[in-house]
């Protein structure tokens, strides 16, 4: 259990964000604004949601997507940060562990999720 | 205006950039007796107690949980509880607590020295090497870096105030303070 005064104070940050519930295996679109010198504008990232971390404000998720030339990108993102406009579950994964590094080593078909059906 | 706090622990914001913060309660704390803004400060820290202390709470009239007293510039003109007010308008702070002691320390931990190969034959490992030269001058010279105590010693640090909430009494300030969570220590409003 954490330190109340520490929860009262993360708490007080975070009620005012809208998180969707959302695990790993879930795909992932997410609102990120970019500062570009005096310039800022909001760059849409998606991908499938490897690992949730941390807890309170320092709660982080892994997000992997497949780039361009098949490279895999995999960002982590602070999910209670201003920087996070917005993050949409767009679909739902039938995974059975927390954290799915195994999509690493694998590549096209085997490295799909099957969707969560209920 | 100086406060008895504890620190309770870290955390951070979510702004951009994000800041580290530290979680300070001020204790409850007793004026006793004021001259000229320095004041006479009961705190409870433990269960010490003893004829001395218990002599003090009769002349005072404290409760027995008030058993430490320190002398602080405070902004009370009586005696009474401990006048937060100070603290609401206060932008940045220095707390004064005293850092996690590490007993007899070598050198790579103290000084941060770099230490040695661990095989291939090497015959120097976490030593300190070579403490000087030779005839002349004769001695080591002074300040050189060495194993010994280290940490068990008051630190200071400037900490800007990032909020304070009234209601549990929790200042909260950016960066880093030394010393483990729970401990006791001081801190002084700067600005």
């Amino acid at each position: 259990m954490r330190n109340k005064y520490i929860e009262n104070f993360e708490n007080s940050q975070i009620e005012k964000k809208n998180i969707p519930d959302f695990r790993a295996g879930d795909t992932v679109r997410l609102a990120v604004t970019i500062k570009e010198g005096s310039k800022s504008r909001v760059q849409n990232y998606e991908g499938v949601c490897i690992a949730r971390r941390g807890q309170g404000t320092g709660e982080t998720i892994m997000v992997r997507k497949i780039g361009a030339n098949g490279v895999g990108i995999e960002r982590v993102f602070p999910i209670y940060s201003d920087s996070i406009n917005e993050i949409k579950v767009l679909r739902r994964g039938r995974v059975r562990r927390a954290k799915l590094f195994y999509l690493r080593d694998r590549a096209g078909k085997s490295a799909r999720i099957k969707e969560l059906r209920k | 205006m100086e406060f008895i706090v504890e620190k309770i622990g870290m955390s951070r914001t979510i702004t951009v950039p994000s800041s580290p913060v530290t979680l300070l309660k001020v204790v409850e704390a007793k004026v006793c007796e004021v001259e000229n803004g320095r004041a006479v400060v009961a705190y409870s820290n433990g269960k010490k107690l003893n004829k001395a202390i218990e002599g003090q709470q009769k002349k005072y009239s404290l409760s027995s949980e008030f058993n430490r007293f320190v002398t602080m510039n405070v902004t009370n003109s009586e005696a009474g509880d401990l006048d937060r007010a100070p603290l609401g308008s206060a932008k940045v702070i220095k707390s004064s607590f005293t850092t996690k002691g590490r007993g007899f320390s070598g050198v790579i931990k103290r000084w941060n020295f770099s230490g040695g190969p661990g095989s291939h034959g090497s015959r120097f490992h976490r030593t300190g090497g070579s403490i000087g030269n030779c005839e002349w001058p004769g001695r080591v010279m002074k300040g050189r870096k060495m194993p010994g105590q280290y940490g068990n010693v008051q630190k200071s640090v400037k900490n800007q105030v990032i909020s304070y909430d009234e209601q549990n009494s929790i200042l909260v300030v950016a960066g880093s303070i030394a010393g483990p969570n729970g401990a006791l220590g001081r801190i002084k409003v700067v600005k």
